[in-house]
């Protein structure tokens, strides 16, 4: 009895088993320094991608996602990706080191394979190698310090000083950020750097001190080491304005940093007010139990980008994904408001230029958006 | 003509597996042989001459980064940007060996530890040369008489780098120079009696197993074609030095045996138990020192000769 | 003038607590000759415990300090248990024990890494966050705070080795092992004590310094190797030698980054060729052991 119902039910599921599954690759680090920023990213693809089998998936096929850790190993992430491609997944989602994300893609471009990278905001990504399989759609180095001095126009900047941490990232960042307001006219007159590591902030905040700025940009992206450099600005008793990185859109400052981020100007790709983040955060909450933040969106709107693109496509055949996802304009969590990412004239890197929002902590919360784009 | 051939049956062997491979299993199979090449030289170094060095990963990456940058940003033809990359090894490694061989023990290591910090330092802040943070990429072996090389062709190439180190060192162990290094390791004073000079062994010991570092960083810089500060930092010069001492320090069979676990391990461990692989990883170097002093290999050895 | 004090009271308690990093290697190489890199990792260990007690229970300092500090004596005498004793017990060479420390190192951060969100964790200071003048001396509580409790501490090491029977009892095992044990000191005991000593000295490093950089999972190697470097410089053969190789190597580092006329990614490089050179020139550090 129990047997001949068993057999009824294998001739239920047999039809949905047999249907083969959509595989989309997932590169993580889950113990290496980029895991605080990797693993919130990838709980939100992984929400997605529950969300897009809920709503019957793509094409009629569930999606499954192989997630692979690298530990932020660069070499051992280049095979990942070598691993995801003969395991059958059509797209890769890279949401670790952005050295990782760059040895990846020279497996990705030599398979044709597409890749995508939903976070990395190294603007050196798209235009190091000539990849058409690869897309990045995290806000670009270049693209926050031009929504910041955008903001900072009326205060008439004359000259600032510019300080980072030596992670890969955050000295990445750092130069942009230095080409970004040489640019604009404004002269750098102190350039600070604190390692990895240290402890304490003062000889460098003495520096800058002693150059006089208008104001101080940060670039680092290193919580403790932000962290330091906010406890030596406050005992040195400085009261020149902070405008930072995306980094401080992250919500641990608010714990962390305690008491010293009040007036703190950041640039954030996260609009709490807008329609569809308030959307993202009550579906999130309540198909998790957990609170999401911006670095959930990153990870939710990467793969709901793939899926867009795969649908388009119209099979999993990876030259039309590519074709596909050149021609995408997607509209999703992060931006402000209205932002819609895309890809035109051939660009690989897909984040708006006017999509950045600035933000300002009050006290120690993260306060509404009070400047939009780099017009 | 023997020695030839004693050599060319695991070159085959070694080689012929990577045509068997998918391209994956190729890649991991090409990074675990550099392991093992580096895992090697170390050995000898730290194993057989018992000088403890954090710097043979620095000296992976001189290799890499100095014939990329030959190649591709002063356009020398391949054997000489090979040639002038092992004399840069060889020069770095003597001007950091002449005056460290005074050190002794962890003194050595601390040295050599700030010279691989040093090292990536460097090469974050090189500008153009080493490209910074992002390294260099877009690049791609030069043919080698008008054939490129890639593939399993490429697995076979560091099939011969593996088993060229290995010969290399193998000769070395069981010559003069071999004798003189274990007595150097084991009481350098009783060696100096014995006739030994004990700096210039040292110093030897040390030059010969960074340029054979270099080596394989050249090799390395081809497996994905592309070069990054982060490969060359300390946390890999760590795992070397778990690797040999796991495996069995001193031993080349057990250099051989640690490269090849701790480089698969977080490939089998991490669909089993997920990022815990490195607790384990934990436990594991921990129990191998405490239960089995001399490594692995050591069990091999006990299996094989029950007493 | 001012500038210049100001960066020496900050740069002289980052000093101490190198110093204490120091003075915790020290603890245990001179009685058992073990280099134990794990004390970074005590002092991660000794840092999160702040975060539980002081930052989430929010225990009154001193409470919450010496529980963490009880607590660090317990995890070095466990340490020593695990890793250290089966190793020394069975004769073997030097080596095993400093490898299976460094595997213990490895335990340590991931058994916390594993247990925390990676994100870095507050630890309160002492007094709050402050300013304290004197004149034209001038520096924060914490500051003052770790100086004072550094000082302290070396005082009363320094006492414990040259005034009592116990610390002299250290003394002759650092001499000579084998004399020693014939006197009928235990060399068990003695090593258990000193790792018990090296893991608080650690661990008071660790909580002194994370209200500064946060209890977060990759802070022990950094410390490990200041603290090593430091050691080096002061020389293993004296205790005071641990405070002055890590305030030398403090002063080296930040007067290098305020003053030095170099780009400021390369100033992270000077302390470390700084360090070569020291070496080179002076293997055994500045302070010889007395004979």
């Amino acid at each position: 009895m129990r047997n001949s119902l068993l057999a009824v039910l294998l001739l239920f599921t047999a039809p949905v088993l047999a249907q083969e599954t959509i595989k989309i690759g997932v590169i993580t680090d889950r113990v290496g320094v980029s895991k605080p920023y990797s693993e919130p990213a990838t709980e939100g693809i992984v929400f997605g991608a529950a969300e897009i089998n809920r709503k019957g998936g793509i094409l009629g096929r569930k999606v499954e996602l192989l997630i692979e850790d690298d530990q932020s190993r660069p070499d051992i992430s280049a095979a990942l990706a070598r691993k995801l491609i003969d395991q059958g997944a059509v797209f890769i989602l890279s949401m670790s080191l952005t050295a990782a994300t760059q040895q990846q893609q020279t497996v990705t471009m030599e398979a044709k394979m597409p890749q995508m990278t939903p976070m990395n905001s190294g603007d050196t990504l798209t235009t190091q190698l000539q990849n058409p399989y690869f897309w990045q759609t995290g806000p670009l180095g270049s693209i926050q310090i031009a929504t910041l001095l955008a903001h900072a126009r009326a205060k008439n900047l004359k000259q600032v000083a510019l300080i980072t941490d030596n992670s890969d990232l955050g000295q990445l960042l750092a130069k942009f950020f230095k080409a970004g307001l040489e640019k604009s006219g404004i002269k750098v007159v102190a350039d600070e750097v604190v390692a990895r590591g240290a402890t304490t902030a003062t000889p460098q905040m003495q520096k800058i001190r002693a150059a006089n700025p208008d104001a101080m940009f940060m670039s680092g992206v290193l919580t403790a080491e932000n962290v330091l450099i906010f406890k030596a600005y406050r005992e040195l008793g400085l009261k020149i304005p902070i405008h930072s990185s995306y980094n401080l859109s992250v919500p641990v400052y608010m714990t962390v940093a305690k008491g010293l981020i009040d007036g703190v100007t950041f640039v954030d790709a996260y609009d709490p007010e807008k329609p569809e983040v308030k959307e993202f955060e009550t579906a999130y909450k309540k198909a998790t139990g957990k609170d999401s933040f911006n670095l959930h969106g990153y990870g939710y709107d990467g793969i709901m980008m793939v899926g867009e693109a795969i649908k388009r496509a119209g099979s999993t055949d990876k030259e039309k994904i590519r074709a596909a996802m050149q021609g995408l304009a997607y509209s999703g969590v992060m931006g402000a408001k209205g932002m819609t990412y895309s890809f035109p004239e051939g660009k690989r890197a897909g984040y708006d230029p006017n999509g950045m929002v600035v933000r300002i902590y009050e006290g120690d919360k993260q306060g509404r958006v009070v400047y939009v784009g780099q017009k | 003509m023997s020695v030839i051939a004693r050599w060319l049956g695991p070159v085959l062997l070694l080689s012929g597996a990577a045509f068997l491979l998918s391209d994956y299993h190729n890649d991991v199979y090409r990074k675990m042989l550099l392991w093992v090449a580096l895992a090697l030289g170390y050995n000898f170094l730290f194993g057989i001459c018992g000088q403890v060095a954090f710097s043979h990963f620095a000296f992976y990456g001189i290799g890499a980064y100095s014939v990329v940058i030959l190649l591709f940003q002063f356009h020398l033809p391949l054997p000489l940007a090979i040639v002038l990359g092992v004399v840069i090894c060889v020069l770095v490694a003597l001007a950091v060996a002449i005056p460290s061989t005074r050190l002794e023990g962890f003194y050595l290591a601390l040295a050599t530890l700030a010279l691989a910090q040093l090292f990536v330092v460097v090469l974050n802040e090189g500008g153009a040369l080493t490209g910074g943070t992002s390294g260099i990429a877009n690049y791609r072996l030069p043919d080698i008489f008008g054939v490129r090389i890639r593939g399993p062709w490429f697995t076979a190439v560091i099939v011969l780098l593996v088993v060229g180190t290995y010969a290399v060192l193998w000769r070395l162990d069981r010559s003069w120079f071999g004798r003189a290094c274990r007595a150097v390791r084991d009481n350098p004073e009783a060696a100096a009696a014995m006739g030994v000079n004990v700096a210039r062994t040292k110093v030897i010991a040390f030059t010969l197993t960074s340029a054979l570092a270099g080596i394989a960083g050249m090799v390395y810089a081809f497996v994905d074609n592309t070069v990054n500060p982060p490969i060359f930092g300390i946390d890999n010069a760590f795992l070397l030095l778990f690797m040999v001492i796991v495996g069995g320090a001193g031993r080349h069979a057990g250099a051989v045996i640690g490269a090849v676990l701790l480089f698969l391990l977080p490939f089998w461990l991490s669909p089993v138990v997920g990022h815990h692989h490195v607790l384990v990883f934990g436990v594991l170097v921990l129990a191998a020192i405490l239960l089995q002093p001399r490594g692995l290999i050591g069990l091999f050895d006990f299996a094989k000769k029950p007493s | 003038m001012q500038d210049f004090l100001e960066l020496a009271v900050g740069a002289a308690a980052s000093g101490c607590v190198y110093g204490l990093l120091a003075l915790a290697y020290l603890l245990m190489i001179r009685p058992t000759g073990i280099i134990n890199f794990a004390v970074g990792e005590w002092a991660m260990v000794a840092a999160f415990g702040g975060f539980l007690l002081l930052s989430k229970l929010e225990w009154p300092y001193p409470l919450g300090m010496a529980a963490v500090l009880g607590f660090m004596l317990l995890v070095g005498w466990a340490t020593e248990r695990i890793a250290v004793r089966p190793l020394v017990a069975r004769g073997a060479p030097l080596i095993a024990p400093i490898l299976a420390l460094l595997g213990m190192l490895v335990i340590f951060r991931e058994i916390v890494s594993i247990s925390f969100p990676p994100d870095p964790h507050p630890v309160p200071y002492a007094f709050g966050i402050g300013r304290l003048d004197f004149g034209l001396l001038g520096g924060s509580y914490q500051s003052f705070f770790i100086i004072g409790v550094t000082l302290l501490v070396f005082a009363a090491t320094w006492l414990f080795f040259e005034r009592t029977l116990a610390g002299r009892m250290f003394e002759a095992v650092a001499l000579h092992r084998r004399a020693a044990a014939l006197m009928g000191i235990n060399l068990f005991r003695v090593t258990a004590l000193s790792f018990a000593g090296g893991a608080g000295a650690a661990g008071l490093a660790g909580l002194l310094v994370s209200p500064n950089i946060s209890a977060h999972y990759q802070m022990g190697v950094p410390l490990a190797i200041q603290g090593f470097t430091a050691l080096v410089i002061g020389g293993v053969g004296r205790v005071e030698g641990a405070l002055l190789g890590g305030l030398l190597l403090a002063f080296a580092e930040q007067l290098t980054v305020r003053y030095a006329p170099i780009p400021s990614g390369f100033a992270q490089g000077v302390p470390l060729l700084f360090l070569m050179v020291f070496l080179l020139v002076r293997p055994t550090g500045l302070l010889k052991a007395r004979a």
